[in-house]
C-alpha cells in the first residue's frame, strides 16, 4: 500500500514537474518584450557614451560611474527575464557580468586592468590603450598600421612584461636600482653608473621562453624566407616619443639578421641605461617613472630612398610648407645627420607642389639588407635630386593624413621602396613652442576675409579643424575618386562613407546623428565631424575650399590657416584628460561586438567579451526560444498559436496574445486574413497582400514562381540553422510583433498603439543578404531612402538597418505599416537588383510612383511632392 | 571695454580644465575652483560678473554658494550646473535668482550660449 501510495505521489510530482514547465505564453512574452526594451536601453546608452568620446560635450566621472551602473542594472534585469523564460537556462550569464561589473569598477578606481598582458604583440594585434606596455614608437606605428593605404612594415613588440621577465630571470632589477639612485643623489655618477648598468645588462641570459617567442615571432613574419629577411630592432622605451622625445637617446639597429635578433634585443635593453639617457631622466626629473625598454622588431624594407618629413616646418610655424629631407639608401644618413642630404620645401595645400629645393651631393648611403659602415654613391647620382615632385607630394600627402590623425604637426621616418612603395618607418608629434594666441582673435580678424557660410547648423559628433576643397558624394562610385585632405560632404551619414573618412580632414552631412555607426567611425578616425546640418549639401560648392570649425561648429570660406595652427597648440588635448582616457577603457570593455554569428562555437556566456556582446546574447536566446516555441506545431497549438489560411501561399504562424484575432468556431487550427483585428497586424497585412505589392518587385517575374521563393525560408543564412525559419506574429489588438526570416533577408517588424500619438510607434529591422557588402549597402541605402521619406528615423549598420517611428497618429501608423508591408515585398532580392549607385535613386524613384499610384499609402502622396514621370517599372 | 570676469566652481576638475581655456579664447577672465572652501575666500575678495557652479559638492554646495554670491554680489548672474534628474533643484535655483541651468554632461557650446546670456544682463545692469 506504501508503496502504491509512494508510486502515486511520484506520478503526481511528475505531473506537476510537468505542469511547471509549460510557461503561458503571455508571461512568456512578457519577458521577451522587457528583454527587447532593455536591449533597446543598453544600445542607446552605449551609443550615449560612445558620443561623449567626439571632445564637444564636458562629462565628469560620475557620469561615468552612473552610465556603467544603469548599464548593468539593465543586464541583471535582463539575465533575470531570460533566465525565466529558458527555465535557468543561462545561470552562467550573470556571473559573467559579476567578472566584468568587477573589472569596470576597477577602472573607475583608477586601476587599468589588462585581461591579458602577452609578451609579445604583433603590432596589427595591439589595441588601443596598449602605449603603457609597448612604448609609444610601437604604439604609434600600431595607429598608422590599422590606417587605410598606409604602408607599416610588418613587425612585433616585446612588452613591457618582456623587459620584466629579462630583469627579473637575471635577478637586475635591486641592483640596478641602488645604481640608479646614486645616479639620482650624486651630479656626474651618469657615465659610471651607465657603464656598470648596461655590462650587466648585456651579459645577462634571455629567458628560454622569451628566446623561443621572439624567434617565433620573426620566423612568422618573415614567411619562411629565414635567409633574406632583415630586421630593424628599436627601442620603445615607455614615454619615448610620447609626451616626452627622448630622441635619439637609446640605440636602435638595422639591417639585423636573423641570428642576431637576441644579441640586438638586449643591445637596445642596455641603452635604456645609456648615459645621455640617465643625464635626461636626471635633469628632467623622471626618476619616479618606471624605467622600460619594450623593444620594437620590424622587417626591413629595400629602401632606394629614405628620409625624414616634418609636417610643419617647426622654425616657422606659422607657414604653410612642410619640410622634407631625403638621401639614397637607407634613412640613417639622415637621420644621423652622417652626410648631407637634399631638401624640399612642398606646400601643405593639395597638390603639394615642391616649392624650394636644394639638391647636395649625396656622398655616403647605406645599402639595405647589407651589414657595415656607409658606402659611397655612385658618382652618376650624387647630384641627382633623390626625389621626384610627384614622390614629394605623396609622401607630404600620406605626412598630412597622419598629422590629422594625431592632431599634431608629425616627424616622420620614410622610405620609398624599388617598386615606388612609400613606407612609414616612425611617427612621433613635433613639439610646437609659442603661445597659443586667443581663438576669438584668431577669428575675429578671419572673419575680415573670411565669409562664414554655416552657423551653429547641426551637431558636432566630433571635435576639431579642418579644412581642404568640398567633395560632394553622392553615391559609393564617387569615393574612388576622394581626394586626400578633402572636406566629405554627403546628405546622408552612411556606413559605406567609412571608406575614405580616413583620408577626410572634416565631414559635413545633412542627416545623421552623434550616435550612428558613421559617426563613430569618424571618432575612431579622429576627423572632425558635424552631422545633421541640414543643408550642407545645398549650400557647400564641391572643389570650393571651407574650414570647418567643428569646435565652434562653424564653417568659414576659405582656407584659415590660423584656426588650423591653432588646435595643434590645444592644452590640453582633451583626449588626454583623464575622463577621456577613461571613458576610453570603459568603452573598450562595453562597446565593441564581438558575438556576431549563432552559429559560431564561441556563441555562448563565455565567449562574450563585452557588454554589448552579453546583451546581443541574450537578446539572441530570448528570441530564439520564443520562435522555438512557436515552430513545435504541437507546442504551439497547445499555446493558442493558429496558421493563417490565405491565398497567399505564405506560412504564417500566429499568436495571439488578446484581442488579435475575431472569436471564430472553438476547435479551428487556422484562421483567415478577414478575421484578423489586431490593428497594426491588419494594416501591415494590407500593404503585404495588396497585389500592387509584386508589381513593384523591381524583377520581372511571375507571381507564382515569386511567392514560392518568398515563402521559401532561408533563415539558416541569416539566423542559423539551429532555428526553423518560421514567420511568427505575435499580436495583440493593439500589437505586433513579426519576424519573418523570408529569401534570404531577416525582417522584424514591432509596432504597438498606445493611449496617445507619444505612445505609438513602429521599429522595423531589416538584415541579412548573400550578395556582397556593396550591393546590400546599397539595398540598405534605399530603404533607408523610402524609410525617411516615410518619417522613420534611421540607422545602418552594414547591412542592417533600423527604422523608428514615434509620435505619430494612429492614421499615420495605420499608413506606415502598410508602407512596410510593401516593402516586405519590393526589398527582397534588391541587393541582386542594385547593380550601380545610380540604381538606388531608379529603384527609389519607381516605388514611390507606383505607391503613389495605387494610391494605398497616402503618407507618401502626403508627405512628398513627387513628379509622376516614370510609373512603367519594367522599362 | 572691461573683460567679463567668470569665476567656475565645480568640485570634478575635468569641468574648469575644459571650459577654461575654451571660455579664455573667448576673451573671458576665468578662475577655477574645485571647493567651495576657496571660491567663498575669493568671493569675499572679489565679485566675478558671472560664477558658473556646480549644485552637488561636499562643504557648502551650489545652493548655499548661490545663496552667498546673490548676498554678496547681487549684480553678478549665476549660472547652475546640475546633474541629471534634478528638475527640482533646478527650479529650486532659479527661484534663488540662478539666471540659467545646465544640466551635466553638456556641450561646451551650451555653457558658450548660457554665458553670452549672462554676460549681457550684467553689462545692461553696469
Amino acid at each position: 500500500m506504501a508503496n502504491i501510495l509512494q508510486s502515486f505521489q511520484k506520478l503526481l510530482k511528475l505531473l506537476n514537474l510537468k505542469k511547471e514547465e509549460e510557461i503561458p505564453f503571455s508571461d512568456l512574452f512578457v519577458r521577451f518584450q522587457n528583454i527587447l526594451k532593455q536591449n533597446n536601453a543598453a544600445m542607446e546608452l552605449i551609443a550615449d557614451m560612445g558620443s561623449k568620446m567626439g571632445g564637444d560635450f564636458v562629462f565628469d566621472k560620475k557620469y561615468l560611474i552612473d552610465s556603467v551602473e544603469e548599464l548593468e542594472r539593465i543586464l541583471r534585469s535582463s539575465a533575470y527575464d531570460l533566465n525565466f523564460m529558458t527555465k535557468n537556462k543561462y545561470l552562467e550569464i550573470y556571473e559573467v557580468i559579476e567578472r566584468f561589473s568587477k573589472e569596470l569598477k576597477m577602472e573607475l578606481q583608477g586601476k587599468m586592468v589588462f585581461r591579458e598582458t602577452k609578451k609579445i604583440y604583433k603590432l596589427t594585434e595591439v589595441e588601443d590603450g596598449m602605449e603603457d606596455m609597448i612604448g609609444h614608437k610601437a604604439y604609434n606605428l600600431s595607429r598608422i598600421i590599422n590606417l587605410p593605404d598606409i604602408n607599416v612594415p610588418d613587425g612585433f613588440v616585446v612588452t613591457i612584461r618582456g623587459f620584466r621577465e629579462y630583469l627579473a630571470y637575471n635577478n637586475l632589477f635591486e641592483k640596478i636600482n641602488s645604481f640608479i639612485q646614486t645616479c639620482q643623489e650624486q651630479e656626474k655618477t651618469a657615465e659610471h653608473v651607465s657603464h656598470a648598468i648596461r655590462l650587466m645588462v648585456l651579459g645577462g641570459e634571455i629567458p628560454p621562453d622569451l628566446r623561443r617567442d621572439i624567434l617565433q615571432a620573426a620566423t612568422k613574419i618573415c614567411k619562411g624566407n629565414h635567409q633574406e629577411a632583415y630586421f630593424s630592432v628599436r627601442s620603445s622605451a615607455v614615454g619615448e616619443d610620447g609626451e616626452l622625445s627622448f630622441a635619439g637617446l637609446h640605440d636602435s639597429f638595422l639591417n639585423v639578421p636573423m641570428d642576431e635578433l637576441l644579441s640586438a634585443f638586449k643591445k637596445v635593453l642596455a641603452s635604456l641605461y645609456n648615459t645621455e639617457s640617465l643625464e635626461y631622466r636626471r635633469q628632467m626629473n623622471l626618476f619616479h617613472m618606471e624605467m622600460a625598454m619594450p623593444v620594437l622588431y620590424q622587417l626591413m624594407i629595400p629602401s632606394r630612398v629614405a628620409g625624414v618629413l616634418y609636417t610643419l616646418d617647426p622654425n616657422k610655424p606659422e607657414g604653410s610648407e612642410s619640410v622634407l629631407s631625403g638621401s639614397w639608401g637607407l634613412g640613417k644618413v639622415v637621420v644621423e645627420g652622417e652626410s648631407t642630404a637634399d631638401t624640399f620645401r612642398v606646400s601643405r595645400m593639395p597638390p603639394y607642389p615642391v616649392v624650394d629645393q636644394a639638391i647636395q651631393e649625396k656622398q655616403w648611403m647605406h645599402v639595405p639588407m647589407e651589414r657595415g659602415p656607409a658606402k659611397p654613391v655612385p658618382k652618376s647620382r650624387r647630384n641627382t635630386p633623390c626625389l621626384t615632385p610627384q614622390e614629394a607630394a605623396l609622401i607630404v600627402r600620406t605626412g598630412l593624413i597622419l598629422e590629422r590623425y594625431f592632431k599634431r604637426p608629425m616627424d616622420i621616418e620614410w622610405s620609398l621602396d624599388d617598386k615606388g612603395r612609400l613606407w612609414i618607418l616612425q611617427a612621433r608629434p613635433i613639439k610646437l613652442s609659442g603661445k597659443r594666441k586667443r581663438k576669438g582673435q584668431i577669428i575675429e580678424r578671419a572673419i575680415k576675409g573670411h565669409r562664414i557660410l554655416l552657423k551653429d547648423r547641426g551637431i558636432i559628433a566630433y571635435r576639431g579643424v579642418g579644412a581642404g576643397p568640398v567633395f560632394l558624394v553622392n553615391s559609393s562610385d564617387d569615393l574612388s575618386k576622394f581626394p586626400t585632405g578633402a572636406v566629405l560632404v554627403s546628405r546622408y551619414a552612411t556606413p559605406w562613407l567609412a571608406k575614405v573618412i580616413s583620408q577626410a580632414s572634416a565631414i559635413v552631412t545633412d542627416i545623421g546623428t552623434i550616435t550612428g555607426h558613421m559617426a563613430t567611425v569618424a571618432r575612431e578616425f579622429r576627423v572632425p565631424t558635424i552631422v545633421g546640418t541640414e543643408v550642407a549639401t545645398q549650400v557647400l560648392v564641391p572643389n570650393k575650399v571651407v574650414t570647418v570649425d567643428a569646435e565652434r561648429n562653424v564653417i568659414y570660406e576659405g582656407y584659415i590657416e590660423e584656426l588650423l595652427h591653432h588646435q595643434f597648440l590645444e592644452e590640453p588635448q582633451f583626449e588626454i584628460t583623464p575622463e577621456f582616457q577613461l571613458l576610453r577603457r570603459l568603452l573598450r570593455k562595453i562597446s565593441p561586438l564581438y558575438l556576431t554569428d549563432p552559429q559560431a562555437p564561441n556563441f555562448t556566456p563565455k565567449g562574450c567579451r563585452t557588454y554589448h556582446d552579453i546583451m546581443r546574447f541574450m537578446h539572441e536566446k530570448a528570441f530564439e526560444t520564443l520562435v522555438q516555441i512557436g515552430s513545435d506545431p504541437r507546442s504551439f497549438l497547445r499555446r493558442g498559436g493558429k496558421r493563417l489560411r490565405t491565398d497567399i501561399p505564405l506560412d504564417l504562424l500566429i499568436i495571439d496574445i488578446g484581442g488579435g484575432v475575431a472569436e471564430k468556431t472553438p476547435g479551428e487550427t487556422y484562421i483567415t486574413p478577414d478575421q484578423i483585428t489586431s490593428v497594426p497586424m491588419k494594416a501591415i497585412w494590407e500593404g503585404l497582400s495588396s497585389p500592387e505589392t509584386w508589381n513593384i518587385e523591381p524583377i520581372p517575374v511571375d507571381f507564382k514562381s515569386l511567392m514560392s521563393s518568398l515563402t521559401r525560408t532561408q533563415s539558416e543564412e541569416i539566423m542559423g540553422n539551429n532555428l526553423p525559419g518560421v514567420n511568427l506574429a505575435i499580436i495583440g489588438s493593439d500589437y505586433v510583433n513579426l519576424s519573418m526570416p523570408l529569401g534570404y533577408h531577416f525582417t522584424a517588424v514591432e509596432s504597438s498603439i498606445g493611449s496617445t500619438p507619444e505612445n505609438n510607434y513602429i521599429s522595423f529591422r531589416f538584415a541579412g543578404g548573400v550578395t556582397e557588402i556593396t550591393r546590400r549597402s546599397r539595398r540598405a541605402v534605399l530603404l533607408m531612402k523610402l524609410l525617411e521619406q516615410a518619417n522613420f528615423k534611421v540607422q545602418i549598420n552594414g547591412d542592417l538597418v533600423t527604422a523608428r517611428a514615434i509620435d505619430l497618429t494612429e492614421e499615420q501608423l495605420i499608413d506606415d505599416l502598410r508602407l512596410i508591408g510593401k516593402l516586405i515585398g519590393f526589398t527582397r532580392q534588391l541587393d541582386v537588383m542594385l547593380k550601380s549607385d545610380t540604381d538606388i535613386d531608379r529603384y527609389f524613384e519607381k516605388f514611390l510612383n507606383q505607391v503613389k499610384r495605387t494610391n494605398i499609402n497616402q503618407p507618401i502622396e502626403k508627405r512628398r511632392d513627387n513628379n509622376e514621370k516614370d510609373n512603367s517599372l519594367y522599362s | 571695454m572691461r573683460k567679463t570676469t567668470v569665476c567656475i566652481l565645480d568640485d570634478e576638475p575635468i569641468v574648469g580644465d575644459r571650459l577654461k581655456p575654451e571660455l579664455e579664447d573667448e576673451g573671458y577672465i576665468v578662475e577655477v575652483f574645485i571647493d567651495s572652501k576657496s571660491a567663498l575666500e575669493r568671493l569675499d575678495e572679489k565679485c566675478f560678473d558671472v560664477f558658473i557652479t556646480d549644485l552637488k559638492m561636499e562643504g557648502v554646495n551650489g545652493m548655499g554658494f548661490l545663496e552667498r554670491v546673490k548676498e554678496k554680489c547681487p549684480k553678478s548672474e549665476v549660472i547652475m550646473i546640475t546633474g541629471y534628474g534634478t528638475l527640482e533643484s533646478a527650479r529650486e535655483a532659479l527661484i534663488k535668482g540662478a539666471c540659467d541651468f545646465i544640466t551635466k554632461p553638456f556641450r561646451i557650446g551650451d555653457i558658450r550660449a548660457a554665458l553670452k546670456k549672462a554676460e549681457k544682463r550684467v553689462k545692461q545692469r553696469r
